[in-house]
């Protein structure tokens, strides 16, 4: 069979079944099954294979732990630290609690590498508080949801150790690349909430003293340091990515259990059986987007697609928006863990060809796919905050919109100005690059 | 109002999908035990350094995932996308539970057909570390097929008595 007809068989399948509503994990792997009865040189045998390879691989083990760091943080009640510390740094501002929403947000990300864990986290502790403060529930949802995409864009990141993983690009590279485009779009979305609460006159906090502050600074003290025991160790080479997943669960049960005191024996295994669950179902996709993907490759795809484009587009720039148009737009379909392994290295090459740097490469799909996340009609992060604020997510929608152009345009100067990305691994670790 | 004490067959059905929780929590317990160790052992002398620690913790996490799999078919948290509108009239629900669940038990049938093929391929071989036989970790992929199977004929027969079902919808 052609390139052309398998791709046409596989993705008609797969959008045919996505559109009756059959899961995405599952249609994935049942679009593999027209192909692999049809050919005689290969059997549905091939597509455990490809699953169980990938499912046996040591970096995606830090998928789990970095959900159950996040999950441990919050019934930790560290959440409620951060926000108490972010309320005494920017409450005073127009659209305090909006603010407050970001900044902790931000703090967060650098705790878990999981934007999923962040809406649920975050969520349920801002949405009612900026609803109760007569906040709309569409702002709060929308906004709630468009700061969590920070999680995987801030280091940790779970979706940049899934990248670094599959296409071999430095993991520690990749963190660093995230911290100035992850802290540029938080400052955006401050931005963005300014103008919304001068308009709609959103309330106010109180200025807190500078007592106050530090009180609050110290009380989440302990947390904050987190993101500097991971990244530190990773770029310090103390441990690899996932081990420092492990060392980021092990800090959260610590301060938990012993510092804080606020989680309960029967409390822990509820809070790994919720991690599990969640992150299994997005595991068990990315097996059957692995078989897809392999299967893809297996008839030259990915290589049909390169040569088609080539004629498009040859320089970074252009390659940057192509990049980002491809993850922008399968994002809304899929999540962005099979979005890398089936998009991303079919215009890996692509992006090599045209002389693009892989972290840069790689952090234009991370945030294509990060926004993807609030974007319908598969926006993860969103369909949590809307079922916590209880309201449709088509009412948000509106609200996404206008929070969310604010944030491609700096999409688009991380498109056009490598050195967004590239500056700071190139001043601490240029080992990476 | 109290729901009819369920069938037997349900209640066998709720019975393995409590076992299937519990064996998850306790698998995700034990998965930072050998990755705990191995960064343990670099820094302290007393600690043992085994080379099966990776593969161990590789092998939890294959089961999870499978299992994980299998409970979210019964609580139907695999997540899909909707673009068509939800149907109005329980025929149309009972219909559509009925092409969804259908297509899943088809993959769920190549699971177990393939799986068998696959876990007896696992049968001939150790694994490089542990030396386990891989049956252990490749019988997930059958079994998972077996088990989604049953959580999905349950569906279906809800599906088909609502499919079948002629009294109006009541407004909600």
């Amino acid at each position: 069979m052609s390139p052309g007809l398998v791709a046409l068989l596989m993705f008609g399948t797969l959008i045919a079944l996505i559109v009756l509503r059959v899961p995405v994990s599952f249609a994935l792997g049942l679009a593999c099954l027209p192909v692999l009865l049809v050919d005689g040189r290969l059997t549905p045998f091939l597509m455990l294979h490809a699953m169980f390879k990938s499912y046996n691989s040591f970096i995606l083990l830090a998928v789990p732990f970095f959900v159950l760091a996040a999950n441990l943080m919050n019934s930790a009640g560290i959440t409620e630290r951060l926000i108490a510390l972010a309320r005494s740094a920017v409450g005073h501002l127009p659209g305090g609690l909006a603010h407050v929403n970001v900044v902790v947000s931000m703090l967060f990300a650098g705790i878990s590498g999981s934007s999923t864990a962040e809406a649920a986290g975050i969520g349920s502790l801002m949405i009612p508080a900026m609803k109760k403060q007569g906040y709309d529930a569409s702002f709060s949802v929308a906004l709630t949801a468009c700061a969590s995409v920070l999680g995987v864009i801030i280091p940790p990141s779970i979706l940049m150790i899934v990248w670094g993983g599959l296409m071999s690009v430095s993991i520690g590279g990749l963190f660093l690349a995230g911290v100035v485009p992850g802290v540029a779009i938080g400052l955006v979305l401050m931005g963005t909430v300014h103008v919304f609460a001068k308009r709609r006159g959103y309330p106010v906090y109180v200025r807190s003293t500078g007592a106050e502050f530090w009180r609050a600074l110290r009380r989440a003290l302990l947390a904050l340091i987190t993101p500097v025991i991971i990244v530190g160790g990773i770029v310090g080479g103390w441990f690899t990515p996932t081990e420092a997943s492990v060392v980021a669960v092990v800090y959260a049960a610590f301060l938990g259990v012993f510092v804080y005191r606020t989680i309960k024996p029967h409390g822990v295994s509820e809070v790994l059986y919720d991690s599990a669950r969640l992150a299994s179902i997005s595991l068990f996709c990315i097996g059957t987007a692995a078989a897809f993907g392999w299967l893809l490759a297996y008839y030259r795809v990915p290589q049909a697609v390169v040569g088609a484009m080539t004629g498009l587009s040859t320089g970074v720039i252009s390659t940057g928006f192509l990049v980002a148009g491809a993850f922008l737009f399968v994002g809304c379909f899929i999540d962005a863990i099979p979005a890398i392994m089936i998009v991303g290295t079919m215009l890996m090459p692509l992006a090599k060809n045209a002389g693009m740097h892989p972290i840069h490469f790689a952090i234009i799909g991370v945030i294509s796919l990060a926004f993807g996340l609030v974007t319908p009609p598969y926006g993860l992060c969103l369909m949590i905050a809307s079922t916590i604020g209880q309201i449709k997510l088509v009412q948000a929608l509106r609200d996404v919109g206008f929070i969310l152009i604010p944030m491609l345009l700096l999409l688009t100067l991380v498109i056009l100005f490598p050195e967004i990305v590239l500056w700071l691994p190139r001043l601490i670790a240029p080992k990476f690059l | 109002m109290t729901a009819p004490p369920a069938p037997p067959l349900q209640r066998l059905l709720d019975a393995y999908d409590r076992l299937l929780r519990r064996s998850l929590t306790v698998l995700m317990g034990l998965m930072i035990v050998p990755i705990g160790m191995q960064i343990l052992s670099r820094y302290f002398r007393f600690i043992p350094r085994y080379i099966w620690t990776e593969e161990i913790a590789r092998f939890c996490f294959v089961w999870i995932i499978m299992i994980g799999s299998m409970i979210a078919v019964r609580d139907r948290t695999h997540f899909d996308v909707d673009l068509l509108p939800a149907p109005k009239t329980a025929r149309g629900r009972g219909l559509a539970g009925l092409i969804v669940h259908g297509a899943m038990a088809i993959l769920g049938l190549v699971f177990v057909w393939s799986g068998c093929e696959f876990a007896a391929s696992g049968a001939r071989q150790t694994s490089e570390m542990s030396g386990l036989n891989l049956l252990t970790i490749y019988v997930a992929f059958p079994v998972a097929g077996l088990t989604w199977l049953a959580f999905l004929l349950e569906k279906l027969a809800a599906d088909a008595r609502l499919f079948a079902s002629k009294e109006p919808e009541p407004t909600a």
